[in-house]
């Protein structure tokens, strides 16, 4: 894909996307076109903030039911599980996992997606969960389908599913989007393909056959890795300097 | 190196509303017992000037997290507690801030930035602050605006690029 790439990155340039990336029309008037100014891990991006996530229940990790209909969602059955961890492969226990999705028809419930895929009433396509003291977490969803978009003739979404990882530490954030590997429009999509080349399959789920069950769902295994130092890396921190 | 390879970011696309902004999730988690009451409001705007209208502001300090989404005007308000200084390291310390993340379509990172207060007689003396070039800090100081009550009322507009772009951070690392 020969496009318009920025220079300015957040984070590592051989593993996150430039803000302007001129095949995905949305970034050209809202990239950043300064520097971004390097400020030191400060003790209030890498404390933990306390978040009230007691609302957050086992039903709310399983998107086939938890539209409150009593219905189940349409489409193909699937588990996607994984570990959340840091750079050193710490796992990052405590993190509020948040995912939305289009329907097996490619429709999100959203108010704006006008496309004319059907909407499934037994699906929100919303979900969330928190991670386990190991930093593991599961959905049980239905396989989103692929859509349609106005950035250019043609164009289609791969089938993903959105992720935020809201780590308790700040500098730790991360919104990101899981893709399936047999899927034909990665090579064609804008939006992965800002990623260099390089770390592009770590948005790519791995069919595990240890996570399907017999005469249920089929498996789909996922980590994902946060940079940087996280919270522990503070309180060790403080540790030694009391 | 790092032993595991780092996640890469996306954009939040256009779809997140009914996600990330339920409102169970989007309120303050509260704050300092006793801190005094602020309120804030602003806009984000593009490089063209125009309203981005589908975007999400997240507000983290000490004791409270909240998250905001922008209206059609890209308008956005929020309330939260005054903040405190918080050190920087060891006798060092920062004037009062806000940290904020903002998220959108078309942003395929969320953008690191402050909110510091222009009748905080310590902004001037932040050790952050410091860091950016004299002629952008402007830009990341609130303005005190018009009181609509008893509570203090604040202007901040996030300008994404162009003229006014307000300034974005990115944390040193180690591992780089």
């Amino acid at each position: 894909m020969i496009t318009t790439i920025g220079e300015i990155v957040r984070g590592d340039a051989a593993v996150f996307p430039p803000y302007l990336y001129e095949a995905y029309r949305s970034t050209l008037r809202r990239a950043p076109g300064l520097p971004l100014i390097e400020v030191p891990l400060t003790a209030s991006a890498l404390t933990r903030a306390r978040l009230d996530v007691s609302r957050v229940s086992a039903e709310d990790a399983d998107l086939t039911r938890n539209a409150g209909t009593g219905g189940e969602a349409l489409g193909q059955r699937i588990i996607v599980t994984g570990r959340v961890m840091d750079e050193n492969g710490l796992p990052v226990p405590g993190a509020l996992l948040e995912v939305w999705q289009a329907n097996a028809a490619g429709r999100y419930i959203h108010k704006r997606d006008d496309w004319a895929g059907p909407l499934d009433p037994n699906f929100l396509g919303i979900g969330r969960c928190l991670t386990s003291a190991a930093g593991g977490y599961r959905f049980l969803t239905v396989r989103p389908g692929a859509y349609p978009w106005g950035n250019h003739v043609n164009a289609w979404r791969p089938a993903h599913i959105h992720f935020s990882v809201l780590a308790p530490s700040w500098s730790q954030r991360l919104v990101t989007q899981m893709y399936f590997p047999d899927d034909p429009l990665l090579g064609l999509d804008p939006i992965l393909n800002a990623v260099p080349e390089g770390a592009r399959s770590r948005l790519v789920a791995a069919y595990a056959h240890d996570v399907t069950e017999p005469h249920w769902a089929l498996g789909w295994r996922w980590d994902i890795v946060l940079a940087g130092p996280g919270a522990t890396a503070f309180e060790a921190r403080e540790e030694s300097a009391a | 190196m790092s032993a595991h390879a780092v996640t890469p970011s996306q954009t939040v696309g256009p779809f997140f509303h009914d996600c990330l902004l339920r409102v169970d999730r989007c309120e303050s988690t509260g704050g300092d017992e006793g801190g005094v009451q602020i309120d804030l409001e602003g806009r984000v705007i593009d490089g063209d000037g125009a309203a981005v209208p589908d975007a999400v502001i997240e507000v983290w300090q000490s004791a409270s997290f909240a998250r905001i989404g922008t209206g059609a005007d890209g308008g956005f308000s929020f309330s939260t507690t005054r903040p405190k200084p918080v050190e920087l390291d060891r006798g060092t310390m920062q004037a009062p801030h806000l940290s904020i993340a903002v998220f959108a379509r078309g942003l395929m990172n969320h953008l690191f930035t402050r909110i510091y207060f222009e009748d905080e007689p310590s902004t001037e003396r932040d050790p952050i602050l410091h860091l950016v070039p004299e002629a952008r800090r402007a830009t990341l100081i609130a303005k005190r605006a018009p009181d609509q009550g008893l509570t203090p009322r604040y202007r901040f507009d996030i300008v994404l690029q162009g003229p006014g772009e307000t300034v974005f951070f990115d944390f040193r690392s180690t591992a780089r």
